[in-house]
Order: structure tokens, then sequence, then C-alpha cells
């Protein structure tokens, strides 16, 4: 199932947080200060236009033909347009000013003596038209203010605002990068901790230089856990090894008393002489089974450094095979390198290497018909050898289970007259970790098992 | 008759021994401790000895030094692990080989009998290295003034085979069946370690050998 990250999450959940607050609060103190602003010039508006309306009167009264001149100069003085209309009738207007600005509602409410204001949307700028009656002459007074200034005005506004609402966007999106960092680098150290762990490096620990109480009572836990993750595996591979360890002693007398038996077969009765047989058959068995037990208890304790040697890798494979091959009495198969294989060099310890060879080549004896070729080549800068069966291969589910200790596999339990100790390939997987290499079991080109060992090398030099 | 001398302290694993041995023909002498092993031997001179490492008191690193000091018997320690430093440390005490408990009899059988099958190679020519003379048909090393340089039988069959070889590299195997007569057990260590100490006995600085070299991932050469 697909996971959803938690830093996106985190990043997405600050970055809209910040952005629909600062949205949200932007908008609320762009339309206060819109309206605030707007209700201000329109007070101040309709003062001048009582102003305006008493000197349009007083003029009617003294001198109407300078009516004219006033409304242009009113025009100038607070560029606003004045229409003067009596009786329906357009009286007068100044220079700049246009009837249709003036609505019918607007006529109507003063030519019924009310005096009446209206915002309108004219040409996408807006006005601002009062309309005032003058009774005492019968006329109507309009004024038309033209609002863009103030447009303008929240124009800039708006623009601020909207750079705040971003910044401060912006400034939630790297709060929430900061927290995510501080939130998920504990939980991706504990992550790759685990990992290295989980990979055989028992001495993982985590180490903290946060000073958050949770991460650091976060790397205690974890740290106790894995203390006492190693203690109990420690304990484990010590009460195997010791067991072992007190196994030694009376195997030696049981394998010995059994040969010196087989020494004097000869004079035991049939029945004895089978179940003698019986007898060092499982004790051959049993001798291998403490064997690999105590090599599997060395190998957890880890390798000896000093037992680390580079030897080069074609001969080395070349006399494991030699000397495995002749210790299960079998013939050696083929060794094929590949053309870009030259001199590589690795760093193993020889005697486990040896052991690695010996159990593959047994394995492949005991369950697949033998080795049928072993095969040297370089992929991804890592030496490469494959030990090839044309055997029943071993299925895709067993293909991890066949490297755990006492696992049997289909091929085991098929053929029920080999008996295995169970540890072999587990021993091959711990011997080729410790090089610092890997194993994986795949197809051969031959339709057999493919025990692939995957060793850093470095490139001798090529004589 | 071969003379075997059994140094174990487990009185199981001894008796077992002993009756094992006894029924491969050998005329053997048990011992429990590493004392009362060295006493037998001086008493009476076994063809091939087995000690135990971990022996009470005088440990088997000790009976093998007192054993190498007073013979040049083949002497096959029986190590309790299979821990490097012990096979070590054994081999450096003089001894020719080692097993591990637990050991299959019958290849202990094989290889003491393949020590006993050893017999010096008297046919090989002497030569000189450096200071030193070997003799193989009188069996001694001697130094330019006429001493003699004392090497143990591996020791001295180690360098007449590699001086046989005539400068060709011989493998750790091909040694292993040379000098020690396995077809294949044993490991590489037995050939490092006696190496090492035979280089300590001839090289005028072992850590720079002149003669017994090392061909990395070959084996060694003896240069003459």
């Amino acid at each position: 199932m697909h996971r959803r990250s938690l830093r996106l999450r985190l990043l997405v959940t600050f970055g809209l947080g910040a952005f629909i607050l600062s949205a949200f609060f932007a908008s609320l103190t762009y339309l206060g200060i819109e309206h605030v602003l707007i209700g201000n010039q329109q007070r101040t508006d309709l003062n001048q236009s009582y102003a305006n309306a008493a000197l349009v009167r007083s003029t009617l009264y003294t001198s109407p033909p300078e009516l004219p001149n006033l409304l242009n100069s009113i025009e100038k003085a607070t560029a606003s347009n004045v229409l003067i209309q009596t009786h329906n009738q357009w009286l007068s207007k100044s220079q700049g000013a246009v009837t249709q600005d003036v609505s019918q509602d607007v006529i109507d409410a003063a030519d019924g003596g009310a005096a009446t204001e209206q915002t309108l949307g004219v040409k996408g700028q807006e006005i601002f038209v009062v309309g005032l009656p003058i009774p005492s002459v019968e006329t109507q007074f309009f004024e038309v203010f033209q609002l863009s200034t103030l447009s303008h005005t929240l124009g800039i506004l708006l623009l601020v605002i909207g750079a705040g609402a971003i910044l401060t966007t912006l400034m939630g999106i790297s709060g929430g990068l900061w927290v995510t960092r501080r939130t998920v680098r504990p939980l991706e150290r504990v992550s790759a901790a685990a990992a290295l762990i989980a990979g055989g490096e028992l001495t993982t620990r985590l180490v903290t230089d946060n000073t958050d109480r949770e991460v650091q009572q976060l790397t205690d836990s974890f740290n106790a856990m894995v203390s006492q993750l190693v203690d109990r595996l420690e304990r484990d591979a010590r009460f195997a090894s010791d067991v072992s360890h007190e196994l030694r002693s009376p195997l030696t007398t049981l394998a010995t008393s059994a040969t010196v038996l087989s020494q004097h077969r000869e004079e035991l009765t049939p029945v004895a002489q089978q179940s003698l047989d019986l007898l060092v058959g499982d004790l051959s068995v049993f001798q291998s089974l403490v064997e690999d037990l105590l090599e599997i208890a060395r190998s957890d304790a880890g390798a000896a450094p000093e037992l680390i040697e580079t030897v080069p890798a074609l001969e080395l494979v070349r006399q494991s095979v030699r000397s495995a091959c002749q210790h299960h009495g079998i013939a050696a198969p083929p060794i094929e390198v590949a053309d870009d294989v030259h001199d590589p060099l690795v760093n193993v310890d020889r005697r486990r290497f040896e052991r690695v060879v010996s159990n593959l080549v047994d394995n492949a004896h005991q369950y697949a018909g033998g080795v049928v070729a072993i095969r040297i080549s370089v992929k991804n800068a890592t030496l490469v050898i494959d030990i090839d069966d044309t055997g029943p291969g071993v299925a895709p589910e067993e293909r991890e289970q066949v490297f755990q200790r006492f696992f049997r596999g289909r091929a085991a339990h098929d053929r029920g007259v080999a008996r295995g100790t169970g540890l072999g390939l587990a021993l091959v997987r711990d011997h080729v970790r410790t090089f610092g290499g890997t194993i994986t079991v795949e197809q051969s080109p031959e339709g057999g098992a493919r025990f692939e060992i995957s060793l850093p090398f470095k490139e001798g030099i090529d004589e | 008759m071969p003379r075997i001398l059994i140094v174990e302290d487990d009185d199981r694993i001894r008796i077992a021994l002993r009756l094992m041995f006894e029924g491969e023909g050998f005329v053997v002498d048990d011992a429990p401790t590493g004392e009362v092993g060295v006493a037998l031997f001086n008493r009476m001179a076994a063809d091939i000895a087995i000690v135990d490492i971990m022996l009470p008191a005088m440990t088997g690193f000790e009976t093998c030094q007192a054993l190498r000091a007073a013979s040049d018997l083949p002497i096959v320690i029986v190590s309790a692990r299979d821990d490097t430093a012990d096979v070590v440390l054994g081999l450096e005490s003089g001894a020719d080989d080692y097993v591990t408990k637990p050991f299959v009899p019958e290849e202990l059988l094989a290889r003491v009998r393949a020590h006993l099958r050893r017999r010096p190679d008297k046919s090989a020519k002497a030569f000189a290295l450096g200071n030193l003379h070997v003799i193989p048909d009188e069996g001694v090393v001697r130094h330019h003034d006429g001493t003699e340089l004392h090497l143990t039988s591996t020791e001295f069959r180690l360098l007449t085979d590699l001086a046989s070889a005539n400068g060709k590299i011989l493998s750790r195997e091909d040694l292993l069946e040379r000098v020690w007569g396995y077809d294949y057990f044993g490991d590489s260590r037995l050939v490092d370690v006696h190496i090492r100490r035979l280089r300590t006995k001839i090289e005028p600085d072992p850590s720079n050998p002149l003669y017994l070299v090392t061909v990395r991932g070959a084996g060694y050469k003896l240069v003459l």
C-alpha cells in the first residue's frame, strides 16, 4: 500500500494553514479599509455637495446667468461634475458632466424632494452620485464624484496586503520545513539505525544532537531496546556455543568408541553390525552439526580481523573448489571466468572462504546432482561468483529461507536420504557477510539453482 | 610396532583413543597430565605424540615444548577450539599438526599414519643457503662455522622439498601433500605457521625473507 509521506503532509498542512489564515486576514483587512476609505470619501463628497448646492442656490437667486461659470469653477475646484435640472429639464451642467451618469432613480428621488446618494460602477470606474433638491428655486442639484483616485489607493493597498499574504504563506512553508526536519529527522535516523541493525551492524546506536525531550526519550528507549536485543542475541549465541562446547568431549569419546567398535566389526553379530552402521552414520551427522554450531558461534562472535587477508580471487576460488571437491570425493566443475575479470583481489579469511565453497559444492552435490559450472564475472563493481547446478532449483518463496538456520527446503524433504545439518547455507551466508559480501540464490542458466556470491574487490596489478 | 604417546586429561577420551590405537596395532602410552606424559616419554621414547592443549597444570603448549626439546618426534595437538590463536601457539610450541575437537577419529588415524610414513628424503642433494649448508643425507643444517642449526623433521622436510622444486613455486596444497603427506585435510595455516617458524631459523631478517619468499596468490618458493 502506498503510504503518504509525513514530511509532505506536514509541509502541506503548514503551507495551506498559513495560506488560508493569511488570505482570510488579508481579505478582512482589505475589505475593512476599503469600507472605511470609501465611507470617508463619500461623507466628504456629500458635505461638499451640500456646500456646492448652497452656492448654486444663491447664484440662481442673485444672478442666474453666472450659473455655468459657477458650475465650471466647482468642477475645477472639487474635480467633480455638476448638473442642474429643473422641471425635468437639464438647466445647466459643468463642462465634463455627462447626463447619463445621473440615473433616473436619483432624479426621481431629488424631484420628490429627497436627498439621495448612489454609488455606480460606470465603465469600470466607480462614481458617487449625489442628488439634492433645492426646493426654493424648484431645481435639483446633482454632483458626480469620481472614486478612481480612491481605487488607485485601494489597488496599492491590495498589492501590499497580497504580498504580505504570500510572504506569510512562504513563512508558513519554511516553518513547516523546519518543524518537519526537526520531527522527521529523528525518525529517519531511527529508521536508518534499524536498517543497519537488521543488516547485522549490532553496534549501531542512535546519537542525538537534539535536545528535544521527546527525541531524547525516543533515542534512549531505542538504544535500550537494541542493547537488550544484542544481549539476548549474545545469550542465545553463547548458549548454542556453550552447548556445543559441552558436547565436544562426549562426542569425541562416542566417535572414537564407534571407531573401536568398527575395528571389531567382524566379531559382531549381523544385528549388532547393522546397528553399529546406524550409529556410525548418525554420529557423523551429529559431529558435523556440532562443528557447524561451533563455527556459527565463532561467526556470531565476529571475524578475527587478523585472519582477513588480501588474496587473489581467481586463485582462491580455484584452490577452494579443488580442495572442496577432493574433500567430498567428486569431480571438480569447470570454472568460467568472464573476459573483463583480470586479477581481482578480495579481503577474506581463507579458511572461511574455503568453507563457503565447500558447503555450496556439498549442497549442490546432495540436492542437485552436483555443480555444473562456477562462473566468475564483474557486476556493478563487485566480483560475482556464481555456483550453478542443474538440479530442481530453489522455489522463489524459499530463496530467502534457505539461508536460515535449520531450514529444510522441499529438496531436503523430497530426498529423505540426504541428511545435512541444516546449517550449511546459514554458515555460508554468515561467512560471506563477514567478508562484506552478499549471497543470493536464483535460477541458473541450466535451470537449476544459482548461488551468487558478490564480494567487494580491488583490481590487482595485472601481469 | 609404532609407539604412540597420548596426553589427554579426559579419561573417557583417553581410554577410547587408547583402544582405537591399540586396535590399529600401536603400542600406547597414555598420560592424564603433561608432567606424566613427559616422564613417560623420557622413560620410553614414542614415535609420535598426541597432546591435548587444554591440560591442567602443565599446559599442552608447555608439554609440546618439553617433548620438542627432547626429540624430533611428530606431535599432533588436539585443540579444544578451532581458535587460530590456539592453533598458531600450538604449532609455534613445536607441534607439527593439529586437529580440533570433536575430531573424526579416522582422520586422526590417517594423520598419524601419514606422519609415521614420512621419512627424511636422503636422496636430495646438499645445497647452500647463504651461510647455511643443508645436508639432506645427514639430515642436518650447518652454519658456516660447522655448528648445527636445529630444525624439526617437518621444517627440514619443508626446506628440502622447496629446494628440490628447483626454484619452482609450490602452492600451500602442494606443500601439504609433499611435507605432511595429506591429500586434502589440514589447512593453509599449517603451512604458513611452519614457513614462518622456518624463516626465523634460516633468514637473516625473517620479516624480509631473502630465500624463502612468498609468491602472492601462488605459494612459496626457495631462492637459492
